[in-house]
């Protein structure tokens, strides 16, 4: 089949959402198809610009590419799945959420902004009106379909797919180190993991990895460290190679990921393919459709104490700690987490 | 000069826009390159050595082939069966329609219902341009309860046939005024064509009429005679007037209702003034008009286009009696004894009146009639047409981009939140202004 | 600063402007600057598609990206150049060449053959007298583009070139007896008058043709004429090649054949050039006339297989002066700077 992935493009910008179309393309490839990826631009402020986007978008002939037709479209983010098609299936991972649960939200835009409200409705109603038309619909992951059956009505299917480079992952003997792959944002909440190392028994290390992306945030939970000193229990990174984060994750005792809302989380599932047991919080939204407390890590309340506790549970039993990091890795292959499965769900 | 593609009948077809067609092309094809396309079975061979003539079907076009001229002209008239071939390459092919008819019910009915065969485009169509009150009356057409002629009036569909055109042109200036609405494509009222016969002739003429000088003055009525035509008024006057004796009547041409006609001259006791001579071939015509006196060529309701006719008897130096409505009503005032709709009868009585009175007066409007036909010279008209139909074709980009507008309306209607429509539409109309008409300095004025 | 390198593209086909987007990006960045290449999607068939997409292009915003300026755009190809931009610059590869030279070109025209394709053409020329000037500067890929660009739309732009990919790795070595013609195989490139005029010579001239015909009919076609002119043993079928072999025949070859009609711009000229081979070419071939300077780096040729076949034959006979307009078809490709250095500069300036 002649298959092709449309997806948003924020320019210079590089992000999951890149990745996971990269991964369903060669994915598909690999399977004997013909695919590609279409991005189109997208830039969401001021808030009317996004209506001519979604216009834009309707407009747009992905029915054919030269003589042969495209036998299907799979959309991935608003507006791009948007783009009509005879054969379209959307596979979500965002809709635009600072129309829905990031509306009023402390990290949301779009409602202090000139006819936010307008706009938030425009966009209520497109996904309400076009994603029904695809053939099939489908979310990143339980969180996502979830936003979308309470704010939209509409009923999708979570759709999970591995991380990049999944096979690549290994496992190896547990250091003395809790390790935290990401961005560093506020949403993520590496602050949250100093304050709570303030709070262990043990004296839990932590190595965080990954790119300062908001300014100042990293300024502050080190200044927070210092303060509680639990600075010289923390190592900060910064942008890592693939091949030294799976060695992180191959060599740490279990990973934190104790993020706010995420949509999905490739930490999870990065940690589970290294046979480590995860920490999230009871906010974080898409790990907690992997970890399963007490069998394949820990779930706690988004507070310092709370949080400090579960380190501490990980840090002082190592053999239990293994236990539920194997666990994790059988509740992988248990639920097929593989492209073979989203292949044979998206083609049907 | 251009290359231009013509949609016309053609003769032998019995219609009068073949007769325009086999006048004009001949002075077109001398001054640019024209293929005339036909789907009619047979083309009069003398015409076939005048002009050359392509076939079509109206199923399967060759677009490659109609696509090297530099525009193409579409005749349009009432009748579905001659015209309908010529409205489907229209459709999908911007050019210029020239509208023989404004009242075009009567051919989309026909194309519809029965060269196509598709209900759903008819009833589709009325109710695009008359709402719902277009379908209900369509469908109680389709089942018997209208006439034809109820629907004519109510429902013209002049704006049908030239959606999507890159121009119009009619021979009515009233025609002009109505189909001046947006979105429009720019319309053009041409004089129309019309070759007057030799001065000579004329002359000849003349002398027969001045021959036969009366009294009784002879008035004459030609042409298919509907009930728009106004015979009962006629004959009604006739009747009502005194001096009635002074007058003949020659009824030529095919009537509506014979029978109806004959019981009318009978019961009004006209037999004695009145004659049908039925329907006349062309050598009897000229003996006809070179010597009558008066011709009535009324028509009400009038379906506002203009009258071939009428071009003849001016041709003929006659004075005239027309009703002042639709194309008649721009006639030059001097040339033309007009009736008033509201008052046929006593105006018709007022003009035979006059007529007798100053006999002189009515030979005189008649001549001016002649010198009007000047204006409707063939080489102006077909000039002015090839200069509109230039200085359309330069405004087509705006006939694909309004069909996007109509297309990006429809979808938005499905999931364009009304709150945020307004921004939206005017923010896609900007940009497409801009892609019909280019930026300021661009544009023509 | 941030460069966006915005481009039109049929997805499944990559061609040469997906190859010259890929070294302006890598030029830009290797100026020290941040550049992303963003295609767009573009389905010209039916003809009514134009328009929407075009419409499409106009509602973009690139003017930002999260808050960060994006200080330049550079439009390549139609619609894509259509995007708004304040600091939009355009290196116009082509035009939509069917709504232009190529409207009833017999095997490339396409619009032409829809009932609509007239007005959608027109709307196509308009869109670009309108939008194409929008851009601060307007540069092209070679004089013909320019030059058509000023009798199409009465707009004017400045040449500028680029060099072919893996330009510094040609190179020259000891003539063999054979002539080079690397190109697709179709109407356009001509391979069927070098055939023609194969069979004319006097010279036991030997052409090798590379590259892929664009679909089997042409392949055909050219086989047969091939063999009913008797020329099987002086004409040999290499089909798609590496770039590496390409190179090597450029290297080993007496000089190259390439008379295309109205080429846009012509990569063989400059690949001659650099693997100093005199190039043969015709009067109507476009860009290549560009480069060639008649009598001094090749010969200009009538576009008829007798002229092509005097210039084939005049080479053939005459190896030292083969090798001497090789040598000075070098130093004009030096002497033009066609270097990526130039085009950033100009394009960023």
């Amino acid at each position: 089949m002649r298959i092709l992935i449309a997806t948003v493009k924020v320019p210079f910008v590089n992000g999951g959402a890149e990745t996971h179309a990269a991964g369903l393309r060669n994915a598909l490839i690999a399977a004997g198809h013909r695919a590609e990826i279409v991005s189109v631009p997208f830039k969401w402020y001021p808030p009317r610009r996004i209506l001519d986007q979604m216009l834009a978008c309707r407009l747009l002939d992905l029915t054919a590419a030269g003589d042969a037709p495209v036998d299907r479209l799979i959309g991935l983010k608003f507006p791009a799945y948007l783009i009509p098609h005879p054969n379209k299936v959307v596979w979500i991972l965002h809709q635009h959420r600072q129309a829905y649960d990031l509306w009023q939200h402390p990290m949301g835009d779009l409602h202090a902004q000139p006819h936010g409200a307008e706009v938030r409705d425009a966009i209520h109603r497109a996904d309400v009106e076009l994603l029904p038309q695809a053939r099939h619909l489908f979310a990143n992951s339980r969180n996502v379909a979830a936003r979308l059956k309470t704010y939209c009505g509409i009923e999708a299917a979570p759709l999970y797919h591995p991380p990049p480079d999944a096979p690549r992952f290994h496992s190896a003997q547990a250091e003395d180190f809790l390790y935290f792959p990401s961005r560093l944002n506020a949403l993520k909440r590496q602050r949250l993991v100093v304050e709570a190392l303030a709070h262990t028994r043990a004296k839990v290390r932590v190595r965080f990895s990954g790119p300062d992306i908001e300014a100042g945030y990293h300024e502050e939970c080190m200044a927070v460290a210092r303060r509680s000193k639990v600075h010289s229990r923390i190592e900060w990174l910064g942008t890592v190679s693939e091949q030294a984060k799976r060695d992180l994750y191959a060599r740490c005792l279990g990973v934190l990921f104790p993020s706010l809302d995420e949509d999905y989380g490739y930490i999870t599932l990065e940690a589970m393919l290294a046979h480590k047991p995860v920490i999230a919080c009871a906010d974080s939204g898409g790990p907690l459709e992997f970890v399963v407390h007490r069998e394949t890590g820990l779930v706690c309340e988004p507070a310092p104490r709370d949080l400090a506790a579960a380190m501490d549970e990980l840090w002082e039993d190592r053999d239990r700690a293994r236990r539920w990091g194997e666990a994790g890795r059988q509740r992988y292959s248990d639920l097929r987490i593989d492209w073979g499965t989203v292949l044979e769900r998206l083609l049907q | 000069m251009l290359k231009i593609n013509w949609f016309s009948p053609l003769p032998p077809a019995h219609s009068g826009i073949a007769y325009y067609a086999s006048q004009i092309l001949p002075v077109l094809a001398g001054r640019h390159e024209v293929v005339a396309w036909t789907d009619q079975d047979q083309v009069a061979p003398e015409f076939s050595e005048m002009v050359t003539v392509a076939r079509y079907q109206p199923a399967n076009p060759p677009w490659r082939a109609l696509n090297d001229a530099d525009v193409s002209i579409y005749h349009l008239g009432n009748h579905g069966g001659i015209h309908g071939g010529i409205w489907q390459v229209s459709r999908r092919h911007p050019g210029i329609v020239v509208l023989h008819d404004l009242c075009l019910h009567d051919f989309f009915a026909m194309v519809f219902l029965r060269t196509l065969e598709r209900p759903d485009l008819y009833l589709a169509t009325l109710e695009r341009w008359y709402g719902e009150a277009g379908r209900h009356d369509g469908e109680a057409f389709r089942s018997g309860g209208i006439g034809a002629e109820t629907m004519a009036q109510r429902f013209p569909l002049t704006r049908e046939a030239v959606w999507g055109s890159l121009g119009v042109i009619t021979h009515s200036r009233s025609a002009l005024d109505d189909l001046r609405e947006k979105p429009a494509s720019p319309v053009a009222a041409l004089d129309f064509p019309y070759t007057a016969t030799p001065e000579a002739r004329y002359r000849g003429w003349l002398a027969a009429r001045g021959a036969a000088s009366g009294p009784p003055y002879r008035l004459v009525v030609f042409g298919y005679l509907s009930r728009n035509r106004r015979l009962g008024a006629l004959l009604e006057a006739l009747a009502g007037l005194g001096e009635r004796q002074q007058f003949r009547l020659d009824i030529c041409g095919q009537l509506w209702d014979e029978s109806h006609i004959r019981m009318e001259i009978d019961r009004l006791g006209l037999n004695a003034l009145v004659n049908l001579r039925g329907f006349l071939p062309d050598g009897q015509v000229e003996q006809e008009l070179s010597t009558a006196h008066l011709a009535v060529n009324l028509r009400y309701p009038s379906m506002g286009e203009a009258s071939l006719s009428q071009m003849q008897f001016w041709d003929y130096g006659l004075p005239t009696l027309v009703t002042r409505t639709g194309w008649y009503a721009s006639l030059p005032e001097d040339a033309i004894a007009f009736v008033r709709p509201e008052h046929e009868v006593a105006d018709i009585q007022a003009h035979l009146r006059a007529f007798l009175a100053d006999p002189a007066a009515f030979r005189a409007m008649g001549e001016r009639g002649r010198q009007a036909l000047k204006k409707h010279d063939l080489g102006n008209y077909v000039d002015a047409m090839v200069q509109f139909a230039s200085s359309a074709v330069a405004l087509s980009p705006r006939v694909p981009v309004l069909e996007l507008a109509g297309k990006i309306g429809h979808d938005l209607r499905q999931w364009l939140h009304p709150a945020a429509s307004d921004y939206l539409l005017e923010r896609a109309s900007q940009e497409l202004f801009t892609m019909c008409v280019g930026k300021a300095d661009d544009r023509d004025s | 600063m941030k460069v966006l390198i915005l481009t039109s593209g049929v997805p499944f086909i990559r061609g040469g402007a997906e190859i010259l987007a890929g070294g302006l990006c890598d030029a830009v960045c290797a100026a020290g600057h941040q550049a992303e290449i963003l295609t767009l999607p573009f389905q010209s068939c039916p003809p009514s598609r134009i328009p929407e997409q075009m419409l499409a292009c106009r509602l973009l915003d690139v003017t930002e990206t999260c808050s960060m300026r994006i200080d330049r755009v550079i439009g390549l190809k139609f619609p894509a150049y259509l995007v708004p931009h304040p600091r939009k610059v355009i290196w116009l590869l082509h035009q939509h060449r069917t709504a232009y030279e190529l409207w009833n070109h017999p095997a490339a025209g396409d619009l032409i053959h829809y009932p609509d394709g007239p007005v959608v053409r027109d709307a196509i020329r308009l869109a670009d007298r309108t939008f194409i000037p929008e851009a601060r500067s307007i540069y092209t890929l070679s004089r013909n583009v320019t030059e058509r660009l000023q009798r199409c739309s009465g707009i004017a732009s400045e040449p500028l070139y680029n060099p072919p990919a893996g330009a510094s790795l040609f190179y020259k070595s000891t003539p063999q007896d054979y002539f080079f013609f690397p190109s697709r195989i179709n109407p356009v490139k001509r391979q069927w008058l070098v055939i023609q005029a194969l069979a004319l010579c006097r010279e036991p001239v030997c052409v090798r043709f590379a590259g892929e015909a664009d679909n089997e009919a042409q392949q055909a076609e050219c086989a047969k004429a091939v063999r009913e002119l008797r020329l099987s043993e002086r004409v040999e079928w290499l089909g798609m090649v590496t770039e590496e072999r390409k190179r090597d025949c450029y290297a080993n070859s007496l000089g190259v054949v390439f008379p295309p009609v109205d080429e846009d711009y012509g990569y063989v000229t400059l690949e001659a050039m650099l693997s100093s081979k005199p190039v043969i070419t015709c009067v109507d071939s476009g860009g290549p006339l560009e480069f060639v300077v008649d009598g001094q780096t090749g010969l200009v040729a009538g576009a008829t297989p007798q002229a092509l076949a005097e210039a084939m034959d005049a080479l053939w006979g005459d190896r030292r002066r083969a090798a001497t307009m090789g040598e000075t078809g070098l130093q004009r490709y030096r002497d033009l700077k066609i270097t990526w250095e130039n085009v950033v500069e100009k394009l960023l300036c």
